[in-house]
């Protein structure tokens, strides 16, 4: 095996049918992408210009870009903040109980299996004006809210909504990660710190938490760039009311840009706003790497 | 043994061969269309679904066509998806205007007229049909039917509000009024649905006497007493909306008018048979009136119409199937359907028995035969289909008081200028 591995024609052989499919299903795209974004596709004609900058100073200058932005880096921050919090809490938990651990994860988990855009179509029905939880709120006299089309305040009652239910569906992803960390801790230093008088939660504060940091900041990565990818739930939850809404996210707003009957085939303008995607989530997940930073630990 | 074998399966796949060599090849070809087929309680669709079933049944062996459904909210997108993939359906649905154009300016539709000229086009109502199918005296689509946007309307709750059929903007505002006293939603209209509310919107700027075509050959602004004054009016209008109007679907619309939850609905007739096959015991309860006249402004009798049309893709291997199909849309069982039962306008010469159409229909008939002109939607009637989608968000952004009208009209205005400052940078 070593002397294989030694061999430089073994391990290009090896490594060129992923660099192939790597290169011509990612690479390629998104370096077309980039070039794309300065150029400018007439609907009349088909055909692309080369423009330079332009479709980024209109983007800077398009008020449903800083929506978007907003939005997005709201989904961020509440994905990134929640799901470390009730991630963590469900995996704590759950690898301290012995009875029932299996049903709640897989209770828990099961909404990240399940098609976004179905469970979309669900809770637009639960959040629905007229049906779900307004029907039940006037059962007992009270005036539920427009759930999904309040448009008052900085962050949108919308927003919230669908936040919520993103936790929903994917804090399972999280808890997962948390809790293979969390079994792969070795029992002694917990029996070592109760023989030193260490209670449960001191022992969670000082034990636990310091050595699953390195997967903090994996889940945290994994998070953020899905959280600014973040497009089949509002989506399907909202359609194409969005724009109407401010409820744009960056990808629902390249979308609408590139591809919706509503002042679609702009290409060159949704490739910019592509880029301006990938630049966020580098830039999130470097900006994570460097606070979580951490040394391995021999657990 | 195995020689024998091998013998007769040679023999076999020889004969096979010529079978196939023989046989005549089935043309094939695919039809878009923005609703499904199967699931629709739309009598429209499920009357395109009939045409479909039997020009399959008819041209058994000869020609065969494939649905493509999808729904109304992204069929352009879709459409265009398949257009950008060289994949363009042979035959597909496009409503006359700049979406028509997105398809005619770039090739994508075929010209149709040495089709028609077999006697087809003879067969239709008049040329006037073919209006806004026709660039540069080419016909690029052929139309279906013909829908008007009027007012519909509860009678019962009408009779029971003490409200009576408004002629007249102040006495739709008195109406309103009655109806809200009465513990009834006045107007059920759809902004989650951008086009509905723009809808409105269209009709208030043409009865205030905004010159569309002045401001589409940029002669005049957009930021002008009349099309503030629709604004306001759009404003004014809005108090008698339902609360959940900003979130609701064109269907949530709809829905609450044939289940008797609001009063007037401002919709196209293609309405009727979405109301009529929704709740049949609606039919009698509904009444028609067209959009009302603003005091002293412009002409009341015009009035937005709209028709579905067919194009047919320029790189079409089979145009023969493809006219054939376009005809059977347009035959008299077709063309019956569509007013007996869809309740829509038929575009040929075709007789149809008016007892069998629905109730509503002779009403839309009646505003349509006083009509001085008519006039498309307008966010089908501007520049372009993004200025379209420009202005809906614009009246959507007044709807929620987002902007005063005097700042969305100058948005639409900023709009305006950029384009055509544009559209001369490219002339040079």
């Amino acid at each position: 095996m070593e002397k294989l591995l030694r061999n430089k024609t073994a391990i290009i052989l090896f490594m060129a049918p992923t660099l192939i499919l790597f290169t011509a299903i990612l690479l390629v795209p998104i370096v077309t992408s980039f070039y794309y974004a300065l150029c400018d596709y007439d609907k009349a004609t088909r055909a692309y210009s080369f423009i330079g900058f332009e479709n980024f100073s209109k983007m800077f200058k398009d008020p449903i870009f800083w929506i978007s932005i907003k939005n997005s880096l709201f989904f961020l921050v509440f994905s990134c903040i929640s799901q470390l919090i009730f991630g963590m809490l469900y995996a704590a938990l759950l690898t301290n109980i012995n009875k029932g651990r299996n049903f709640f994860k897989n209770t828990i988990y099961m909404p990240c299996v399940l098609s976004s855009a179905a469970l979309g179509l669900l809770w637009a029905f639960v959040f629905h004006a007229k049906v779900g939880i307004n029907t039940l709120l006037a059962g007992v006299g009270i005036k539920g809210p427009g759930w999904l089309y309040d448009i008052k305040g900085f962050i949108t009652l919308p927003m919230w909504v669908i936040a919520f239910v993103a936790l929903w569906q994917y804090v399972g992803q999280s808890m997962m990660l948390y809790m293979a960390q969390i079994s792969g801790i070795s029992k002694s230093l917990y029996e070592a710190s109760y023989i030193d008088g260490a209670t449960k939660t001191k022992s969670f504060w000082h034990i636990t938490l310091p050595l699953i940091k390195p997967m903090v900041g994996t889940a945290m990565s994994l998070n953020a760039i899905g959280s600014l990818k973040f497009f089949d739930l509002i989506y399907s939850m909202l359609g194409d009311k969005t724009t109407n809404l401010k409820m744009d996210v960056l990808a629902t707003f390249l979308y609408r840009s590139g591809f919706s009957s509503k002042g679609g085939n702009h290409y060159g303008y949704a490739s910019a706003i592509g880029v301006v995607l990938v630049a966020l989530c580098l830039l999130s997940t470097f900006v994570i790497n460097k606070v979580f930073k951490t040394e391995n630990y021999e657990m | 043994m195995k020689k024998l074998l091998a013998v007769v399966l040679a023999l076999a796949m020889l004969l096979s061969m010529v079978s196939l060599a023989g046989a005549e090849e089935v043309q094939e070809i695919t039809w878009m269309f923005w609703d499904d087929l199967e699931a629709s309680s739309d009598l429209i669709t499920q009357g395109f679904k009939q045409v479909i079933d039997r020009f399959n049944e008819d041209y058994a062996g000869k020609y065969h066509v494939t649905p493509i459904t999808t729904q109304l909210e992204p069929y352009y997108t879709d459409l265009n998806a398949l257009v950008d993939a060289q994949k363009t359906p042979d035959v597909f649905i496009v409503s006359p205007g700049p979406n028509l154009t997105d398809y005619v300016a770039p090739g994508i539709a075929a010209p149709l007229d040495e089709y028609l000229a077999d006697g087809w086009k003879d067969t239709f109502a008049g040329d006037a049909v073919f209006a806004q199918q026709t660039y540069d005296g080419k016909i690029y689509a052929i139309p279906l039917n013909t829908a008007a946007a009027c007012v519909f309307y509860n009678k019962e709750i009408f009779e029971a509000a003490g409200a009576t059929v408004p002629t007249t903007y102040t006495e739709l505002l008195d109406a309103c009024e009655k109806i809200k006293a009465y513990g009834k939603t006045p107007i059920t209209i759809s902004a989650g649905t951008a086009w509905c509310l723009s809808m409105l919107a269209g009709y208030l700027c043409d009865r205030e006497g905004v010159d569309l075509k002045a401001l589409n050959n940029n002669e005049a602004s957009w930021v002008n007493e009349k099309t503030i004054a629709a604004g306001e009016k759009l404003v004014e209008l809005s108090q008698y909306f339902q609360e959940t109007a900003a979130g609701d679907s064109n269907d949530d619309a709809t829905t609450a008018l044939y289940m008797e939850d609001a009063a007037i609905l401002i919709q196209g007739s293609w309405a009727i048979g979405q109301m009529n096959g929704g709740n049949p015991d609606f039919e009698a309860k509904c009444g028609v009136f067209q959009f009302p006249a603003i005091e002293g402004a412009n002409d009341p009798n015009r009035i937005i119409a709209k028709s579905d049309s067919l194009a047919m893709s320029s790189t079409t291997k089979y145009p023969e199937a493809c006219i054939a199909l376009m005809k059977y849309f347009t035959d008299d069982t077709a063309q019956k359907y569509t007013a007996e039962v869809g309740g829509k306008i038929p575009v040929t010469k075709v007789e149809y028995d008016a007892s069998k159409a629905p109730a509503q229909l002779a009403d839309v008939m009646k505003i349509f035969g006083n009509a001085s002109a008519t006039f498309g939607f307008y966010n089908e009637s501007l520049v372009s289909s993004d200025a379209g989608s420009y202005f809906d968000d614009q009246m959507v952004a007044i709807f929620q008081k987002e902007k005063t009208p005097e700042e969305a009209f100058q948005a639409v205005q900023d709009w305006y200028q950029e384009y055509f400052a544009k559209q001369a940078e490219k002339a040079e």
